[in-house]
Parts: C-alpha cells; structure tokens; sequence
C-alpha cells in the first residue's frame, strides 16, 4: 500500500493566516455603509482620515512614543484622486474578503499587482497601494496582517546569545540559539514576529545593539563583541522594517533589555533613530507597538565626528534639507537633538559607521564601542 | 593741330548709356541676386509666380514643377515647367529676354509679378554667371508642337538674342518650360525653395507644386481644393492713387474727346457732380481735350483730385484668399504636425490707403507639433507671394509684436516683440499697390492703414486663441469630473450598496454636485446625406435652469444650415442663431441639431456657444452671453440669470477640508516604512 499523502494535503489547506482576527473586516462593512448613506442622502462621499504628516504627530505620555494627532483629512469624491482611493478601498475589501474564502494571504506587493485587473482603480505605484493599506489599518484599527497582507520577507537579522521558539511554515516549532543554531547571517526574522509566531526561550545577553549597515555588522560579529559584551547584535538594513521594529519592542518589553542604536552620523540615520525609538510619520498609527521608547541613540554623533576625528563627507543640498525638516520635526522637539542637529548643520560634515576603521579594524568594538556605552552607563 | 578737348567735350566723351549690365550689377541686392543661395530661391521664386498667373489667368487650374539639379559646386540647373495656356513664339524673347517688359505694369488689379523685372532678371543673372542661355519651352493649345528657343539677354541694348531655335513635340495640350544653368547655392530649411513652395501652397491651396530636389528628393504639395480663385478684375485707376506722371500719361493717352467724359471714364470713383467740383476747383473748363491739360494745369488738376471727397476704390480688384481656403491651406500643408486647434481666419474689410485698396488675412495655428518654446512661427504673404526675408523690418512682423500676446495665452517678454509658443500665424496683406520696403519686395512697409488693420486682424485670431486656451483648461478640469461620474461613482455605489446588501440609490443628486456646471458639448458627424452637428445640453447641477441658448456661426454657414428645433430667432447678417431651451431638471437633457448639405466644410470651432440664465462658473462649453449682443431676453431667462448670480455669491463662503490625498502626498515621509 502505497503512503498516505493526507497529512502533506492537510497542510496545504491549512490557513497561512490562522491568528487573524475573526473579525478583522467588521470595521470595512462599517466604512462600506457610510458611504452607503452618504450617497442615498444625496452626498458626495467621503471619508475622514487622521492626517499622517509630521505636524501631526503627537506625544502619547502613557506609552512614551508619538503618534497620530487629531488633525483630519476629508477623502472626497468630490476631486479625481479622492474619488479613485475610495473606489479602491473597497476593491482592496472585497480582495481581502476573497483571500479569507479562499484561506489565501498575498504579499504587498502582489496586492499592487492584483490591482492591475480593476481597470480605473487600478494603482499606478505600489506607493500608492502601501498608503491606502495603512489608510485601512487606522480606519479599522487593525493591522496589515489581519487584512492578509504582509511585507516580503527582508530578513534584519540577529546574532548573540538569544533562545526562541519559532513556529515555522510547516506548523513545527524548532528552538534556535541566535548564536549558535545558527551560520554567518545570524537569525532571519520573518514578517511575523508575533507571540503565536516566536516565543523567547531566554538571553544571557545585556543589552542590544542596533547597527543601521550590515558591514558593522559583520565587523562586530567578527570582532567578537556579542561575546565579549553579552550583546545581542540586530541588523537595522536601513530604514528597519516594520517586524525588525516590533523585535526591538519585544525585546525591549519581554526580555528589559536596553535598546542602543548605532547608525551612521548623517541626518538619515537621525530618522533611523526616531522612527525606532519615537514612532514612524507613516506608521504613527502603530507607534504605541512598534516603538522602543526606551531605545537611545549610540552614535555616530555630530560630536563623535569632531572628537574621534573622523573621515567625513561634506552634507549634500538634500542633507541639509532634511536637517532643516528635522529642526521643526517634534520627535527631535528635545534639548539634545536640537543641539546634534544645529552642531551637524554648522560642522557641515557627515560620516559613515565604518569610517571608525581610520584607527584600525579593532578600534570600534575595542575603544569606541566600550567607551560610549560606559558613557550611557551600558556594558 | 586740333585744338585740345574742352572739359565739357572730355566729360560728353564719358556719358554713355549704362548698360543692363551694369544696371544689374548695381542693383543685385535689391533684384534678389546679392548672394548664392539667394540667386537660387529669387530664380525659382520668379519663374513659379509667373507659372501661377498664367494658369489662373487662363483660369486653368496651376500644376508646377520645380527640378534643381546640381551641376558642379556652385553650380545647379533650374527647371520650372507650368500648365498655364503658353506663350506665342514671338512674345517669347520678348518675356524672357527683355527687362521690363510685361503686361501687367499698368494695370490695377493684384497680382503677383508687376514690374516685369522678375523672369528676365533670373535670365540676366544666369546669363552673366554662366555664359549659357536660358531655354524656354512653349506650347499653346491651337498648335500642336511646342517652340523651344535658347535665348540671351544682350546686356548693351536690353534686348533679346535667340541663340538656337527648335520646334519640338510635347505630350501636353500647353504649358511652358523654362530652363536656367547659374551660379548659386542650394539649402534646405529657412529661405530654401522648400519653404518658399510650402508657403505658396498654404496660400495657393488650388495649386499642385511638386518640387525635385538636387538629391532626388521629391516633395509634392497636393492641391486642397479644385475651385480656383475668382478672378480679380482689372479696375481703372482711381484719382487718389495718381502722381503726376502717371497722370500725365493717361490725360496723354485718352481717347475722350473732353476732360469731363477723361474723369468719368477712364478713372474710377469720380460721380459726375464730383467732376463737376473738382474741375471747378482746378479752374480747367469740362470741355477742354484731356491731351491739352499740360504743364501747371496738370499740376492744379491732380491737386484738386487729392483735395475733393471721392467714392472709395472699389476692392472688386482684390483676391483674398478667404477664410476657408486659409483653413484649408494651413490643414493641408502643415497636418503633418497635427496641431490642436486652427483658429477660424480672419479676413478683414477691404480698406483704402490712397487711390489703393487693400485687405489683411489673418490665420493662426496652434499646438500639436509645433515648438513650444521657440519663437512664433510668422508666414508673411503678400498678394499671395511668400516673404522670406527681412522678416525683422516688416510690417507685419512689428503688428505682431505690438500686441500683448499675454493677455491671449503665449509667451511674451515684456509684452512686446514676436511672442513664443507653440503656434504659427500667418498674415496675408492683398493690394494693388502692396508698399514694399524696397525693390526687392521682401518686407512691407509701415503704413498708419495697414497697421490698424494689421493689428485688429491679429488681435481678432488671437482672442480665437484665448478661447481656445481657455476652454482647454476647463476641459481638463472637467474631463476629470466626467470620469468621477461616468466611471467611478456609479462602481463605488455598486460595491458599497452589495456590501450593506441594498439596491443602488439614485446617483443624481451626488453627480450634479461634484460637477455643478451645464455642459454644452457639439460632436460633428458626417453622415451620408448631410453633415449633422448635434449638441447636447445637459444640466449637470442640483437645481433646475432655464436657459436660452445661443450660437454665433459665419453667416455663410448659417445659410446653409438647417436646425432641429427650429430657433426662437436667427439674426442672418451677424451669423447668430438663439433657443430658449425646455426647462432642465438635474441631470436632464435636451438635444439640438444643425444640418447641412453634404460636402460642407463644417468643424466645432465654427459655432461658439452662449448660454444665458446661469454664471459663467456653470457652463462648460459655452460662455456667458455677452453683454454687448443687446438682446431681449425673455422674463424667465433673466430672472434664472438673477437667481445664479445670487447662488454664486452664496457658494463663494463656503469652507473646505484639508484635502487627504493632497496633504499626504506632501509628507515627508518617503524613507520611513
């Protein structure tokens, strides 16, 4: 008798998105009906939407992040664009609603190309889909997951002395030591970091360091710091994304680990910081579960540049705008950024985390690592 | 020994006559000839003109070719071949080979060649830089072959010198070919044959010209239209034109027997009671013979002529080129470019300046493929002749630069000078006395008249022009209400009313608010029979209207037409047509039609629409009725138009929200996640 297969099919029919809220889509048949009633009152429909720009942005005391404020926006019918995001939103429901049927997920970016087939509400850039995505998450107050969406995988990684539990595609759950389960790349973090997707098992670590460019990655991992330190090392990628955020946040939260960021000494990284430690402009809506308010910021400072004596670039015209943006942006409303910022604007002078290798390949996690951290009373 | 030479014998033994020669040579620049390229473009120029006017002349339709062929460096072969009605074998040496001989110089009418330099001058030139003789072909209809002479131009006596003589066959019923070796320069683009040709084309749109260039090349300008022009016809001179000696010229050849019977009939303009004053005032007796009125009496005769109030040359003499035909010119020579809108021509009342009447054509085209930012394209015409130099020192390019092209859509610096953009205007001035700036007859010379018509002429296309720019900016505007109502809206009452499960409620109200504007939209359609130009007047606000409609057509189109329903009123001389529309519920709509005979050339800048009853922030397609129209408007009409003011001085207090869409796409937020 040939094996039974029942159990690979099982699988196969199993919901890739079995956490998501069952009433995750409640809240579109809502926004459906007040259009609805718009339209039978004779009204030309429209929706209010917290406007996400930076002078929207307000500081929630309770949780220590900043997030949307009370200003609004109308989305009318009334203009061309308008008129076509509301027509999209409820393409974009009834997608939603047939990925539940179907017991389907969809990344982001398959979503914008879904929409190639929905003639006028098709969108034009997957900017725009992202937007009206998150534009659903604050009406619904839900997140992109519970909408069956979700981001590629871009993998921030995580490297030291850190045990979970990782329930994987197959539904198995392997325990993985961030250090030595396994290789070079450290641990990928998949787009869902949450408890039903990863448990922490236990750390020796101290604190964690968030490294904006995978180079100093590397050079710390080389170096031997996470050992040496007891540090847990997370590679930013840049801009981090939204799972890499919320890692920071569990960590912060579940393990009272301190959070440093180490980035490059640029007005970039700046928002690097901010959009880990404040809450992001685009994403305030999440920000009391995304940010690490606790997070501080290591370097590279506008004074390391001049104290260290390091190599730097001149600020480009776009590096002084962004700084100049900075100035009137409130998460950097504080007494120390102001001065950083005012200081990198009259220096004129940029810098990259790896220009520290000027004093040699050890010099940042023997010298400059140690003595910031003893400065910030860290390590 | 003789006694030696006085002064005055020694200078006596230098006077001679000066030969054409010489004459030529000093006076290269004003003839056309002062350099290469050119000698090149007046030879083709004056051979083409003359093909033109012989075939109309003979009312034959003009079919021209133009071959350039190179030689050697420096030097190109010319050949223009017409299908105007022949020369006679013994007018030929004399047309060809004689300065100043012609028939034309003393006639008034317009035409294109006066002075009868032209052609002879081409030859003189060719003569003189090649040594070869210019080789006319010539066939008229009631012979059955064709005389070809090789004929120079003795540059001693003006005269004609046959050098060789053929009789040949022909395959065409007449025509003639001449043939030219020179020296000379052959270009493309600006002043080349190319742009001369086009531009007779544009102005020509009867004619068929087919230009051969040196490389082969073969460049045809199909004719646009199979109606010649109506001939011009000969006048008689009218007294405010004279001078002294062409006065004494035609007092010299006068068959009347009395200077009475001189002024009625062989001037024109001049009633017998204006006669009888003006002799009084000269002090000359009616019955004296016209050929006695010499010396001072001549004198006193053309200055009472001056001094006593005339009937106005008639313009019978003039040929414009009429609004339709410079349509059809500039579609048919520039469609290539597809520009957006031809603004309707403007042909201007003729006018008199002195004893000459005259006239201004204006046409101006805009979009398409024209340069956006480079200077306006000018086409200076006059009597139908393309003017490619000077530009800079003509008349008409200063009119053009005199008015505020601003005020009308283009570019401008300063608010004077040739403004920029993507258009081209052409400016045709018709005259029986065109005033040139010089011989050479490259640019027209400032004259009070012509530049008041000039300028009224330009300003009337330019306000096309406004229109046209004005319109277009609402369309857009309103293209994208058009796809909120006809394409969104009714999707998203689709999918919301599914998602509560209800039916689809009415969407009028909602669409009459987003587009709040009565849209008044002509479609053309050529059908079989007759060309139908229905309009749709639809009423796209919340509230009823009730409007009167109205439409200002050429009155020659408006003749022709026939309307359903019939109009409330029609006014034929000024081309206006007028409804007072049923009563428009919101989102009602009334349909009108205008027909015409097939074949019409009808085009949805013919009508300009006026609505009254409603603001002009509620029309589309239409604009207000103009204040200066003075019509009486029914009750009904004038009350809407009170209650429309009132509503848009409601409407202007009202606030707006922040605009989502608009304030996102402002955040800065592009590098965050």
């Amino acid at each position: 008798m040939p094996p039974k297969r029942a159990r690979t099919s099982a699988t196969r029919t199993e919901d890739p998105a079995p956490k998501v809220r069952a009433d995750a889509l409640r809240p579109t048949v809502d926004m459906a009906r007040q259009i609805y009633d718009q339209l039978d009152r004779g009204e030309i429909p429209r929706m209010r939407l917290p406007l996400r720009t930076k002078q929207n942005l307000a500081f929630l005391a309770r949780d220590g992040v900043w997030r949307l404020g009370k200003a609004m926006g109308t989305r009318s019918a009334r203009k061309l664009d308008g008129a076509l995001m509301l027509l999209r939103t409820f393409y974009v429901v009834d997608f939603i609603n047939e990925m539940a049927r179907d017991k389907k997920t969809s990344t982001l970016r398959e979503l914008y190309y879904i929409s190639e087939g929905w003639e006028d509400a098709k969108f034009h850039s997957e900017d725009e889909s992202n937007l009206l995505i998150e534009d659903l998450e604050v009406m619904c107050e839900r997140l992109r997951e519970d909408f069956r969406l979700h981001p590629e995988e871009n993998g921030a990684s995580v490297i030291g002395d850190l045990t979970i539990k990782e329930r994987n595609r197959k539904g198995l759950v392997k325990k993985i030591n961030c250090r030595d389960d396994v290789g070079d790349g450290g641990y990928a973090l998949p787009f869902n970091v949450e408890k039903e997707k990863i448990e922490f098992v236990g750390t020796n670590a101290k604190f964690v360091i968030a490294i904006e460019c995978g180079g100093m990655v590397d050079r710390l991992a080389e170096n031997g710091f996470d050992e040496k330190h007891d540090a847990l090392l997370v590679h930013l990628k840049g801009q981090p994304a939204r799972s890499t955020r919320r890692f920071l946040r569990r960590m912060s939260d579940e393990l009272k680990l301190p959070v440093v960021v180490f980035t490059d000494g640029d007005p970039w990284s700046f928002r690097i910081f901010a959009s880990v430690a404040y809450g992001a402009i685009k994403t305030a809506h999440l920000s009391s579960y995304l940010a690490t308010p606790a997070a501080e910021f290591l370097g590279v400072t506008a004074s390391d540049i001049e104290n260290y004596d390091l190599p730097s670039d001149k600020l480009s015209e776009q590096d002084v705008r962004a700084l100049e943006a900075e100035r009137t942006d409130p998460r950097f409303a504080t007494a120390e950024w102001r001065a950083e910022i005012e200081l990198m604007l009259k220096n004129g002078k940029k810098a990259e985390q790896q220009s520290l290798a000027k004093y040699g390949l050890n010099y940042v996690t023997d010298r400059y690592l140690p003595d910031k951290l003893t400065a910030m009373g860290i390590g | 020994m003789p006694p030696p030479p006085t002064i005055a014998q020694q200078l006596a033994a230098k006077q001679r006559e000066i030969s054409v020669a010489e004459f030529f040579e000093r006076n290269r620049q004003i003839l056309g000839f002062d350099n290469l390229q050119r000698a090149l473009l007046t030879t083709v120029k004056e051979a083409v003109d003359n093909g033109l006017d012989a075939a109309e002349e003979a009312a034959i339709l003009p079919e021209i070719t133009v071959e350039v062929a190179k030689e050697r460096e420096d030097r190109y072969r010319v050949a223009v071949t017409d299908n105007g009605p022949g020369i006679l074998r013994r007018e030929i040496p004399n047309v060809f080979g004689k300065l100043l001989y012609g028939s034309r110089f003393h006639s008034h009418r317009q035409a294109r060649g006066q002075q009868g330099i032209g052609i002879s001058a081409a030859v003189l030139y060719a003569n003189l830089t090649t040594a070869r003789p210019a080789r006319i072909t010539s066939k008229v209809e009631e012979e059955d072959t064709a005389h070809v002479l090789e004929v120079f131009l003795d540059t001693q006596k003006n005269q004609p010198r046959v050098d060789s003589e053929d009789v040949v066959l022909w395959d065409r019923a007449h025509g003639t070919r001449i043939e030219l070796e020179l020296k000379a320069r052959y270009v493309r683009g600006r002043q080349s044959p190319y742009e001369y040709l086009r531009g007779t084309a544009i102005v020509n749109p009867h004619a068929r010209i087919v230009l051969v260039e040196p490389d082969g090349t073969r460049v045809t300008f199909e004719r646009a239209t199979t109606d010649l022009p109506p001939a011009a016809k000969e006048t008689l001179p009218h007294p405010y034109g004279l001078e002294l000696g062409e006065l004494g010229f035609l007092l010299k050849a006068s068959r009347r027997p009395t200077l009475g019977e001189f002024l009625a009939k062989d001037l024109q303009g001049v009633s017998a009671r204006a006669a009888k004053d003006l002799l009084e005032r000269a002090g000359l007796p009616a019955g004296s013979k016209p050929v006695s009125v010499q010396g001072a009496a001549q004198e006193r005769l053309l200055a009472a002529m001056h001094d006593t109030p005339l009937v106005n040359p008639s313009a019978d003499c003039l040929s414009p080129i009429g609004a339709t035909l410079i349509k059809r010119g500039l579609r048919n020579v520039l469609g290539d470019l597809k520009p957006e809108f031809f603004a309707p021509p403007v042909t201007r009342p003729p006018r008199v300046r002195g004893g000459f009447p005259f006239m201004v054509e204006v046409g101006l085209v805009y979009g398409g493929g024209l340069p956006p930012d480079q200077p306006v394209q000018i086409l200076r015409f006059a009597n139908r002749v393309p003017l490619l130099f000077q530009q800079g020192a003509c008349a008409v390019t200063n009119a053009i630069g005199n008015v505020d092209w601003r005020r009308y859509g283009l570019d401008q610096k300063g608010g004077s000078g040739v403004p920029s953009g993507p258009a081209l205007v052409l400016v045709h001035v018709a005259s029986t006395k065109v005033p040139f700036t010089s011989e050479a007859k490259e640019a027209i010379a400032e004259d009070p008249e012509i530049d008041k018509e000039l300028t009224l002429a330009l300003q009337a296309a330019a306000r096309h022009l406004r229109t046209h720019l004005s319109r277009k900016s609402r369309r857009d505007f309103a293209s994208d209400k058009f796809e909120i109502i006809l394409r969104i809206l009714p999707k998203l009452a689709e999918r919301t009313s599914r998602m509560v499960a209800k039916p689809v409620p009415d969407l009028t109200p909602v669409i009459t608010k987003i587009m709040d504007v009565v849209n008044v939209e002509t479609r053309i359609a050529a059908e079989a029979k007759f060309v139908r130009v229905p309009v749709e007047i639809t009423n796209y606000t919340p509230r009823p209207r009730v409007l009167e409609l109205f439409a200002e057509v050429p009155p020659e189109l408006l003749a022709r037409a026939t309307f359903e329903p019939a109009p409330d009123g029609t006014d034929a001389t000024l081309g206006r047509v007028w409804w007072t529309l049923p009563k428009l519920l919101p989102n009602g709509r009334t349909t009108l039609a205008a027909s015409f005979p097939p074949g019409t050339e009808v085009d949805a800048n013919d009508f300009d629409w006026y609505v009254a009853g409603i603001d002009e922030a509620h029309i589309l397609g239409a604009d207000p009725l103009p204040g200066d129209w003075d019509v009486r408007l029914p009750r009904t009409i004038v009350e809407a138009a009170e209650i429309a003011a009132q509503e848009g001085a409601a409407a202007a207090g009202s606030d707006e929200e922040v605009d989502y869409d608009a304030a996102e796409a402002s955040a800065d937020v592009r590098d965050e996640d």
